[in-house]
């Protein structure tokens, strides 16, 4: 006996390694593996009738080995996103795996109630709720399934057109989906994200793709691309889509997303066209001030120094990049416009964009109650932009 | 009846020892001296100085014409190491041992000579443990160089040097090497009955010691250190351990032992302490690497693709289509065959061996690759693991084995299969105990203090007092 | 002495945090919305002083059996420790399930099989039959490495996080808040996990102040994530089940390096692990020490474990159910034997050490 109990461990731990060795050569335990997934690395959400239409947009790996960004686009068609995502995997085999899903496109007919389709991406704990979110021209299948100019998969391209350094030129305004359900959620009820358009190469030239009243450009360019031939895309994310109550109520053009970058303080080393000069936005830093309702303050400071000219200069008129005071007062009241038509474009719309209601119920429950019914447009603005020169 | 003592008649004495020792290399010189008294000696051919046997002894005697007395004939030899001795089975032990025994008519004791000569290796640089900076001795087969080359570092009273012999055929001859007032006494006694109660037939290396000297002997974690460093031996003792110097053996064994011993080079010591500090980390990171890295690509491959960035995953599944094993069995068969590389090549003729590596390695990877069989990033990781784990020699048994069972582990459950081997792991170091000093001290349990010279390496002057978790009783070794 | 003081400190305050950091804040921010840090306060208040208690009872050192034995007797002292060790089993119901729940979320792409989470009852049988000091052991490495993936996790989540989101303070009310206590008393029983180790750690000078000290830091980090898990997730807050694998996965440089959170995810849920054994430990040693078997503790271990392997696979479906009865339904059990129980203790042998006990 006394042998027996000494010996005991030895037995256990030898038929435990016995167990493990069995179990390693015999897993099977319903295991998705790399070569059994199809890794979506973004999604399209459109609505046809009741039916929701989901385009997963899948990495080739093959492809990528060589350099390239690789993938293919899968359909699938069903009551509710879940369902799409079982038809793809009935259908292709793979299980399609969002845990590298970084963008989620929202077509046209998907803008309505959004959360009828993104809740399935804010519930699943497998999905992650930094991806980001776009809203687009036409249809999401189409957006994913078109060719890009830059030679990326159109996930990538869309990825790069709203990465840090894009949002610094004040020229996009991306949105994560946690960032989104937040503000959906919250006492505003109220969201963003970019609207994207799909602009064909051959029709514009990049010169002459989304040029703005500046030559602004969102678009993610690359001038060899036109050689590729066939219907190569570029992409503009250049105009913003508010959402009130979880459905789109209004685009902002570029100019106010600009506006609405300047006021969030995102940009540097932006640009800023006007009177046929093109000036670089160094400093800016934006405010939105909440007063005792019904009052409410957009103020944007910028620093700016003139870059290019449309007209040749002499050596002497040569500034070094320093504005006037005639200047810096016309572009303050340029910038002061580009700020009216944002708020006009939010208080008409009913997006409450700079979270007013929740900057007052964070304030002041009270207040609150009191004015969460208020129409935007009842509540009074003051409107200020101040530019200075770079000295 | 057998004899067992010398009774003084040189013929039944010379046979009664030549039962003893019948083999062929024990030879016997029968000489006379002046006053035509009869002698004998006996040596072992291969082991014993002739020259100077001849010399110190067998010249100096012809010339004799003293009273038979052995203490009056030792006298007269010139040799420096001369006892005597009256039981047959010593006297034989010592001829075993290389000394020549005399022995003559009339005697009541046999002299035995010190002329012992063993092959010995010359003291040279240990290939196990190469520094850049720093002495370059190490030990030797010898026990008694191994105790010269320690003696010459610590010229102090205090070190105690104990002999004892284990082995019943092999007598093995065992140094037991402490300092007196620095090592704690309670060791010391718990080493020597240990060594005492070894009752094994021979003893051919220091790691047959090992499997005696710790209280769970089928353990799979190391419980005693080693090194073939006389530096580091003498550093090691100089901190309060107990040193075990076995005949046969170059390597020191090192006694209680502490698992951040191994993390630890001499080279240290010799360069400065942000250094020391630096490579510590790194040897740490490259045995994480090497243990957890094939476990972790398998998981991620089979459980938590997130593991992954997206554009090395991508990479990876293109390297992988066509492979007909499933990840984990393919890495399972890269680690095999690096095993058996690596075997074949130490074992190997040195030029074999070099040929082999290049067939291993060129050959074998590259056209597995091609063929389809294996993987590049299979083929990657385990060249990474395989390397990373020799950052770390002296756990390279242990690490080895644990690699392994992570991976199977990993290829069985996944990410958090190798989080519960992991807490096994853990639990069974922390748990881990010898001579009252526990395995992961001074992490577990925490010592303060002695985390200076851990991962960390504070500088010299900041390391006034000896590890408070070996308990010396001498604590300050600085002023 | 099986433990040491530092120990048990270094248990207060960087293992006991780490059950709360699972379930707890979804529920509480279901209940509580933005005020979900004042009922942990609460708690958090409530325990330091059962835990200041506790250790004044540790003066003695005397284990909770031997205290019982050497006021009312053997049979008595049988009888407490087994409700108490009965009580142990129960409470570690809800740190097994989490501890489930998060091994699906952050170990697993896909659902993984039911087989997966079965070895950890080894390790806990493993771990329940090895002696206290094992455990303790186990705190002095675990103590860096909570600070470490609670520093990497916080870091990582600061520049998602909008502590606005708290305000404005008491908006939820009273009745929130007092729901708010009520069903997260079953993740504060921490004065009944060092009620089941008195007797087994030095008293030194002070350690009652330590000790809670000790933990009221541990408290501060836990109501620190709290806010910064709130001001990451705001109002979707309720949907993040596993509370603190979530909110570091936004920081930007994650499309470079992949997902780094996992080394400090891997670290805290390395700390969870174990956290999870506790009770079941406790509760074996508490059964073995009453009825003077330790030959017997692996038996003790193993019952305890398959136990508990049953009633969580049986549950399997179950999981809100399960996990909503033990918080809402039979909340109430917790406060007898984290409150009632080392209050009536002390009152009975809150002496000085030097006093006899009768």
């Amino acid at each position: 006996m006394k042998k027996f109990l000494k010996a005991l461990p030895v037995w256990i731990w030898g038929i435990l390694f016995a167990l493990l060795v069995a179990t390693f050569f015999s897993n099977d335990f319903g295991l998705v593996d790399l070569q059994k997934t199809a890794l979506v690395l973004a999604a399209g959400i459109d609505r046809e009738e009741e039916d929701f239409v989901l385009t997963a947009q899948i990495a080739l790996p093959a492809a990528s080995q060589s350099g390239g960004g690789a993938s293919m686009e899968i359909t699938g068609r069903g009551a509710t996103v879940a369902d799409c995502l079982s038809e793809i995997h009935a259908r292709t085999g793979w299980v399609p795996k969002l845990i590298y899903c970084d963008l989620i496109v929202l077509g046209e007919s998907a803008t309505v109630n959004v959360f009828d389709g993104l809740n399935f991406f804010l519930r699943n704990e497998y999905i992650p709720d930094a991806c980001r979110l776009a809203a687009c021209e036409g249809s999401a299948q189409a957006l994913l399934s078109s060719a890009s100019a830059v030679g990326d998969t159109s996930a990538i391209a869309l990825g790069t057109l709203f990465s840090d350094a894009a949002q610094k030129s004040g020229l996009v305004m991306p949105t994560t989906l946690r960032e989104f359900a937040i503000g959906t959620f919250g006492a505003s009820a109220s969201g963003y994200m970019p609207y994207v358009r799909a602009v064909p190469q051959e029709e514009d030239s990049p010169q002459q793709g989304g040029q703005t009243e500046g030559g602004q450009s969102g678009q993610s360019e690359q001038p060899d691309a036109s050689q590729q031939g066939g219907q190569k895309i570029l992409y503009s994310a250049q105009e913003t889509a508010l959402f009130a109550g979880g459905s789109l109520v209004a685009v902002l053009t570029p100019e106010e997303t600009l506006a609405f970058s300047l006021l969030e303080g995102n940009v540097y080393a932006g640009t800023l066209a006007a009177d046929g000069a093109t000036y670089l936005i160094l400093q800016d830093s934006g405010a939105v001030g909440i007063g005792a309702p019904p009052d409410m303050a957009l103020h944007v400071d910028c620093t700016l120094q003139r870059c290019g000219e449309n007209e040749t200069s002499s050596p002497e008129e040569l500034p070094a990049g320093t504005l006037s005071a005639k200047e810096e007062e016309r572009l303050s009241e340029l910038l002061t416009g580009y700020l009216a038509s944002l708020w006009e474009t939010c208080a008409q719309s009913g997006c409450d964009l700079f979270f007013f209601r929740r900057s007052l119920w964070r304030a002041d429950p009270k207040e609150y109650a009191a004015w969460k019914d208020v129409p935007l447009a009842d509540l009074s603005v003051r409107l200020s932009a101040s530019v200075k020169s770079l000295r | 009846m057998e004899k067992k003592e010398i009774s003084g008649n040189l013929k039944e004495d010379e046979a009664a020892l030549r039962r003893q020792l019948p083999a062929q290399d024990i030879l016997a010189f029968p000489f006379s001296d002046r006053a035509g008294r009869a002698y004998v000696c006996l040596f072992a051919d291969a082991l014993t100085d002739k020259d100077l046997l001849a010399e110190q002894v067998l010249r100096p005697l012809q010339a004799y014409t003293g009273a038979p007395e052995a203490e009056t004939i030792a006298r007269c030899t010139l040799s420096p190491e001369v006892r005597t001795a009256r039981a047959l089975s010593t006297l034989a032990e010592e001829v075993l041992a290389g000394n020549p025994v005399l022995l003559w008519e009339g005697a009541d004791e046999g002299l035995i000579v010190g002329t012992k000569k063993v092959p010995v290796r010359a003291v040279t640089e240990p290939p196990t443990d190469v520094a850049i900076k720093g002495p370059r001795e190490g030990f030797v087969e010898d026990v008694k160089t191994n105790t010269s080359l320690v003696r010459k570092r610590l010229k102090t009273g205090e070190l105690r040097i104990e002999m004892l012999t284990i082995g019943r055929r092999s007598a093995t001859s065992v140094a037991l090497c402490w300092l007196e007032g620095t090592c704690r006494g309670q060791i010391v006694e718990d080493v020597r009955k240990k060594l005492a109660a070894v009752d094994i037939d021979a003893v051919p290396d220091a790691s047959y010691l090992t499997r005696f000297l710790t209280d769970r002997p089928r353990s799979l974690i190391k419980q005693t250190g080693s090194t073939e460093k006389p530096d580091i031996f003498c550093a090691k003792l100089a901190e309060g351990r107990v040193g075990i110097l076995t005949d046969g053996s170059p390597i020191a064994l090192t006694i209680p032992y502490l698992l951040v011993e191994d993390f630890q080079a001499s080279e240290d010591y010799f360069v400065p302490a942000y250094r020391a500090t630096f490579t510590r980390f790194l040897r740490l990171f490259a045995l994480l690497v090497a243990v957890y890295l094939p476990a972790f690509y398998v998981a991620a491959q089979l459980f938590k693709l997130q593991l992954l960035p997206v554009r090395l995953l991508l990479t990876i599944a293109g390297s992988i289509r066509g492979i007909p094993l499933s990840p984990s069995l393919e890495m399972l068969l890269v680690l095999i065959v690096l095993e058996i590389l690596n075997e074949a090549s130490i074992r190997m003729p040195k030029y074999v061996g070099m040929a082999l590596s290049v067939v291993g390695a060129l050959v074998l990877g590259e056209t597995a690759v091609r063929a389809g069989f294996v993987s590049t990033p299979a083929i990657i990781i385990i060249a990474f693991s395989g390397i990373g784990l020799y950052a770390v020699p002296n756990l390279i048994e242990e690490t080895s084995v644990v690699r392994l069972v992570m991976l199977l582990v990993a290829g069985s459950f996944g990410p958090y299969g190798i989080l519960l081997a992991s807490a096994f792991l853990m639990v069974a170091l922390v748990t881990t105990e010898n001579y009252g000093v526990p395995l992961t001290a001074p992490f577990s349990p925490l010592v303060g203090r002695d985390l200076r010279d851990t991962f960390l390496k504070y500088n010299l002057h900041s390391l006034k007092m000896r590890p408070a978790t070996l308990q010396s009783p001498n604590k300050r070794r600085l002023k | 002495m099986k433990l040491s003081s530092r120990q048990v400190c270094f248990f207060l305050a960087a293992v006991s945090p780490v059950g709360k950091m699972v379930l707890l804040p979804a529920r509480l921010a279901e209940t509580a919305q933005n005020d979900l840090l004042f009922p942990v306060l609460a708690h958090l208040l409530i325990q330091a002083a059962l835990i200041f208690c506790v250790l004044l009872l540790s003066r003695r050192e005397r284990t909770l059996c031997a205290l019982v034995k050497g006021a009312a007797g053997n049979a008595a002292a049988k009888i407490v420790c087994t409700l108490f060790a009965a009580f142990l089993l129960f409470a570690a119901f809800l740190p097994i399930v989490e501890q489930k729940i998060m091994v699906r979320s952050i170990f697993y792409d896909t659902l993984p099989a039911h087989l997966v989470f079965a070895p950890f009852f080894l390790l806990s049988a493993y771990l329940a039959s090895r002696p206290l000091r094992t455990l303790g052991r186990m705190w002095d490495i675990l103590a860096p490495l909570f600070v470490l993936g609670m520093a990497g996790i916080l870091v990582l989540a600061a520049g998602s996080c909008d502590l606005g989101a708290l305000s404005p303070a008491g908006a939820a009310g009273a009745g929130a808040f007092g729901s708010g206590v009520r069903i997260t008393c079953a993740w504060f029983f921490d004065s009944a996990l060092l009620l089941a180790l008195i007797g087994h750690f030095p008293y030194s000078k002070g350690l009652a102040w330590k000790g809670t000290l000790c933990y009221l830091g541990g408290g501060a980090l836990l109501l620190l994530f709290l806010a910064v898990f709130y001001g990451v997730f705001g109002e979707v807050a309720v949907l993040q089940t596993v509370a603190f694998a979530r909110i570091s996965a936004f920081f930007s440089a994650m499309t470079v390096l992949g997902r780094i959170d996992y080394l400090f995810l891997f670290a805290l849920a390395f700390v969870m692990a174990f956290f999870a054994i506790l009770p079941l430990q406790e509760a074996v040693g508490t059964l073995t020490e009453a009825f003077g078997t330790p030959r017997l503790a692996p038996l003790f271990s193993v019952g305890a474990n398959v136990l508990m392997l049953a009633a969580v696979y049986a549950l399997h479906f179950f999981p809100s159910g399960s996990v909503a009865a033990v918080t809402q339904t039979l909340f109430w059990i917790f406060p007898l034997f984290t409150a009632l129980l080392p209050l009536l203790l002390l009152l009975l042998f809150g002496r000085r050490p030097h006093e006899k006990i009768s």
